[in-house]
């Protein structure tokens, strides 16, 4: 065995808190070690050749290059091992950057670290086995989770790029929270009158194939080769049928249901279309309010029908569709407003969000377009917005900043504006933030041309008084409290994940973080992958997210699928399960823990039972390895003699 | 019970299985050992009383193609049913023949109690007390002091699962807080003691594998870590760290599955109590899953299983 050891200065990155040299020094007197070196950038050009040469030179067969994370250069390696001639699994990476010179200053200490991180490496490298993948076919149709406008353009940019789509959407329309924007920063053009020919576009689309009022039951496979449940939920109205009339509407008896689409400003019938541009165009039951399922009988939608549509027997029905990439787009949901209970949100019917107030100022909102406040359809005169409700406040566990809300408060006081002449709008902001182009410009406008009455500072209360609402804050700026009495109030609510983000992640196997953000592969360099291969994100699913960034990044992740299906075969990773049959006792211990339906049971020719690994369905996720008792199933590059070793490495010396 | 009965109940399943497996008289006049009856000839070589300690469920798996017939007691018949949890039996292929039972004795605790005279004579009496005829002297004992650990707490005199019942089924009368006593006490020591009094039992192992051998539910038989090379995880070096090693990966591999049947203590020649670590486990399995293992066939064993949401450890704290 000639183990090469190439230790990477990363310029200053390294070499400032770590002594390479001594690194390789004390790496030189392993045994096995042919040949220890530095370089100043080993992931550079000229570095990946000198690996390449030292191999030839000194006939390596064992590369070990101590540098940053795998996650960073893994991949660039293993292709330098193999140009020049070695299986690329002959390699490992020690990460001296990221878990020492980066976090530690003690040169002293770190440089002891280095030595033992990459003796760790070495001692894997020499267990190391050459591993194979092999290629499969893949299936070249797109999974899109998700119909807003992120959702939307994926699925159109894949279905123009020769793709066939298919297309989830878990309300009854699609559209996502644009469809229930007034106007959009900050150029002030409808939001319906450009998202409404987008959705029009789905729906005509051949290559599309749309689910509304549907959500994802199961996902089964792997990058290419995915099997996925859908659940299309009960409508009890038969789409075959409705042609989207609104009869039923006009005549059912039950005023009170919760009107989703308007975040509940108004209450909606309880068969309703939710909007008169909604995709598809279908009335839909909600079994909560409607009188046939609460009590029994009623049944005026189903005479009233002029197509027969109604059918209060529907059951969810499941249908599979087969397909090789995923593009999640399932956007973001809004803090609650009861969660704000010191601006009286939830209590008084004059305290509202922000995608509230904008379907107060939509023409087909539920006061058609008149800003009425809600408890007594006064038109209000004074108009306070309180951007951060919730945002950047740590105490309630939203530390981040939800990104629109500065630019919306700065749209909706314009429109405030615009619709009532002679009112007065106060903004109560931290700071205003307003990178994007054009954006801050907007920002003065509404200050300089609108008058709106920005104060910097915390709202500290909001209370009745007759029939205004006090605001009571700080005004940083001049340091003085101030106390507005309003007429209606508006709170820019925190962005949040969706409710069943994590839900959702489980079944994608992708990662998420603390908030139900899903994570991104890289935050820069690979900002619509997921750490899972066929797996993409778009629009706020990932992260608070404006309409131009989520549509730039829907065409960003269409662009990735149309990449990896230019290609006919996928190569498949080695690095999965494996059973020895020898030692597999047959107690399918794995099968049932294996969270990727990887493992089956074989029938072998003297009738003994083992397991065995499909492997392309295998995600290399080492559940099975750590579950089966006598270590019979064992995850290649990382088995328990390969772990062993290193952990000898470092515990016995 | 009278065991003519049990005689008639095998002569009868003889005729549907391939074989009988039930206790006869041992080498001596303590000892009973397990019998195999394939024969008709061979049923009036059963006994059945106190000294039928061996539970004779460990021997299904290996039989698993053919039928066979077995006799258990409450506490074996807990092995079936974690067998038939973990697919190791096919429960068509057995005929359980459950026998109620109110204790039997520990050989160590009753050579203890004669003060290891050897024993000439031993008999039961229907009140509990046994009859103990040494060379010494003859005695009359309690069974329960020299019963093992086990009865003292038992929770199923009678068997939870069978297709003959042979005698009156018995009702516990000790209470369901006694079986894990002796473990939450001991969990009170600190950290330290716990440590060095592991250290000094364990330091008597002389790896045997006698536990093992004799647990019902160490199915990897010849691949047993212990001693593969491929996965390398002990070596065979006599060291305490390598003793240790051993038992905690058995106590590992039994976590949620071990049925508390005793054999791996019974059958230490070291006197280890190698059973409290595995009930140690399953207490915690217990207040994790709300899992009993080998109790009812119908239950997933915690460990069998993936969810994604379990019920007592919060991963998601979203939503």
């Amino acid at each position: 065995m000639r183990v090469g050891v190439f230790i990477c200065h990363c310029g200053n990155n390294i070499a400032g808190t770590v002594d390479v040299k001594a690194v390789a020094e004390a790496i030189r007197k392993i045994p096995g070690v042919a040949y220890a070196t530095t370089y100043m950038y080993t992931c550079s050009e000229p570095g990946q050749d000198e690996i390449k040469q030292a191999i030839k030179d000194h006939n390596l067969n064992r590369i070990v290059v101590a540098a940053c994370s795998p996650r960073m250069h893994e991949l660039t390696f293993r292709k330098t091992v193999e140009k020049a001639g070695l299986n690329r699994y002959y390699f490992e990476m020690a990460n001296i950057r990221e878990h020492i010179s980066w976090i530690g200053e003690d040169k002293e200490a770190n440089t002891k670290k280095a030595i033992d991180v990459v003796k760790m490496a070495v001692a894997k490298v020499m267990q190391d086995r050459p591993l194979y993948s092999s290629s499969f076919r893949i299936n070249k149709r797109v999974l899109v989770i998700g119909g807003g406008v992120a959702g939307m353009q994926a699925a159109l940019d894949c279905a123009d790029g020769g793709l066939e789509v298919v297309l989830v959407e878990k309300s009854p329309s699609i559209g996502g929270m644009m469809s229930r924007l007034d106007k959009t920063f900050p150029t002030i053009d409808c939001s319906i009158c450009i998202l409404g020919p987008k959705m029009v576009d789905v729906a005509q689309h051949d290559k599309i194939k749309l689910y509304a009022y549907s959500e994802i039951d199961e996902i089964k496979g792997y990058v290419g080769n995915y099997q996925i449940k859908i659940r299309k939920k009960a409508t009890y109205v038969d789409w075959t049928k409705c042609t989207g009339c609104g009869a039923c509407m006009e005549k059912c008896p039950s005023r009170n249901a919760y009107d989703y689409f308007n975040f509940g400003v108004a209450p909606t019938k309880a068969i309703n279309i939710p909007f008169p541009q909604a995709i598809p165009k279908k009335a839909k039951i909600d079994p909560n309010y409607c009188r046939h399922f609460t009590k029994g009988k009623c049944g005026v939608c189903a005479k009233i029908c002029p197509t027969k549509a109604i059918n209060y027997e529907m059951q969810d029905e499941i249908v599979t569709e087969e397909v090789g990439a995923i593009i999640v787009a399932t956007g973001y949901s809004l803090l609650d407003l009861e969660k704000l209970p010191e601006y009286g949100g939830g209590r008084y019917p004059d305290v509202i969000s922000g995608i509230q107030y904008e379907r107060l100022l939509n023409a087909s909102g539920p006061t058609a377009g008149h800003i009425l406040r809600p408890s007594d359809h006064i038109e209000p005169k004074t108009i306070v917005f309180v951007s951060c409700a919730g945002s950047r406040d740590k105490s309630i566990g939203i530390p981040y900043c939800s990104n629109f809300c500065c630019m919306y408060i700065a749209k909706q006081a314009i429109l405030t504006k615009d619709h009532i002449p002679d009112s007065q709008s106060y903004v109560f902001y931290m700071d205003i933030r307003s990178p994007g182009k054009g954006y801050d410009e907007f920002t003065r406008r509404a200050q300089e041309d609108y008058g709106v009455k920005y104060i910097r500072g915390r709202v500290s209360r909001i209370y009745p008084k007759g029939k205004k609402m006090v605001v009571k804050g700080v005004d940083t700026l001049l340091g003085s409290q101030v106390e507005i009495e309003a007429d209606l109030v508006v709170l820019g609510t925190a962005v949040l994940s969706n409710p069943d983000a994590a839900h959702l992640a489980e079944k994608l196997h992708i990662s998420y973080d603390t908030f139900g953000f899903y994570v991104e592969s890289h935050p820069k360099l690979r900002p619509v992958e997921t750490n899972t291969s066929g797996v993409f994100l778009a629009g706020a699913c990932q992260g608070p997210k404006d309409i131009p960034a989520s549509v730039g990044q829907g065409s960003a992740a269409a662009s990735k699928v149309l990449a990896l299906f230019s290609k006919d075969m996928l190569e498949s990773d080695p690095a999965v399960a494996k059973v020895d049959i020898n030692k597999c006792i047959g107690c399918l211990k794995c099968v049932r823990t294996c969270p990727f339906q990887a493992i089956k049971d074989k029938e072998l020719r003297d009738g003994r039972i083992v397991a065995d690994v499909i492997e392309t369905v295998c995600a290399g996720c080492g559940v099975c390895t750590s579950t089966c008792p006598c270590g019979a199933i064992q995850l290649q590059h990382f088995t328990d003699n390969q772990l062993l070793a290193e952990v000898n490495a470092l515990c016995l010396a | 019970m009278s065991v003519d009965k049990l005689k008639d109940a095998v002569k009868q399943i003889l005729n549907e299985v391939d074989i009988v497996i039930g206790y006869t008289e041992g080498f001596d006049k303590v000892h009973a050992t397990p019998l195999f009856i394939n024969t008709q000839d061979k049923v009036d070589q059963l006994i059945w009383d106190q000294r039928c300690v061996h539970n004779l469920a460990s021997y299904l798996p290996s039989l698993k193609r053919k039928k066979v017939g077995v006799i258990v007691k409450g506490c074996d018949s807990r092995t079936i049913v974690q067998y038939i949890q973990e697919g190791l039996i096919n429960r068509e292929n057995v005929k359980i023949i459950g026998l109620p039972c109110s204790g039997v004795i520990s050989l160590k605790k009753l050579l203890k109690a004669v003060d290891f005279a050897n024993i000439d004579d031993i008999t039961f009496e229907d009140n509990g007390n046994v009859n103990v005829k040494t060379e010494k002297e003859t005695k009359t004992l309690s069974l329960m002091d020299i019963a093992p650990d086990k009865c003292k707490t038992c929770q199923y005199p009678t068997p939870l699962i069978y297709d003959i019942l042979i005698g009156d089924p018995i009702k516990s009368d000790k209470p369901k807080e006694s079986v894990y006593e002796d473990i939450i006490e001991f969990d009170k020591k600190s950290l330290e003691e716990k440590l060095a009094y592991w250290q000094k039992v364990f330091d008597r192992c002389i790896r045997c594998y006698a536990c093992r051998n004799a647990c019902p539910m160490c199915v990897c038989q010849d691949s047993c870590i212990a001693e593969s090379r491929e996965p390398h995880w002990i070596s065979q070096r006599a060291t305490l760290t390598e003793k240790f090693m051993f038992h905690l990966i058995h106590t590992v591999h039994l976590a949620g599955r071990c049925v508390e049947c005793g054999e791996c203590e019974r059958a230490c020649p070291m006197g280890i109590p190698v059973n409290t670590l595995k009930r140690k486990i399953n207490l915690e399995m217990k207040e994790l899953f709300d899992y009993v293992p080998g109790v009812n066939p119908d239950d997933k064993p915690p460990m069998y299983t993936f969810n994604v949401d379990e019920l007592k450890i919060k991963e998601h704290k979203i939503g």
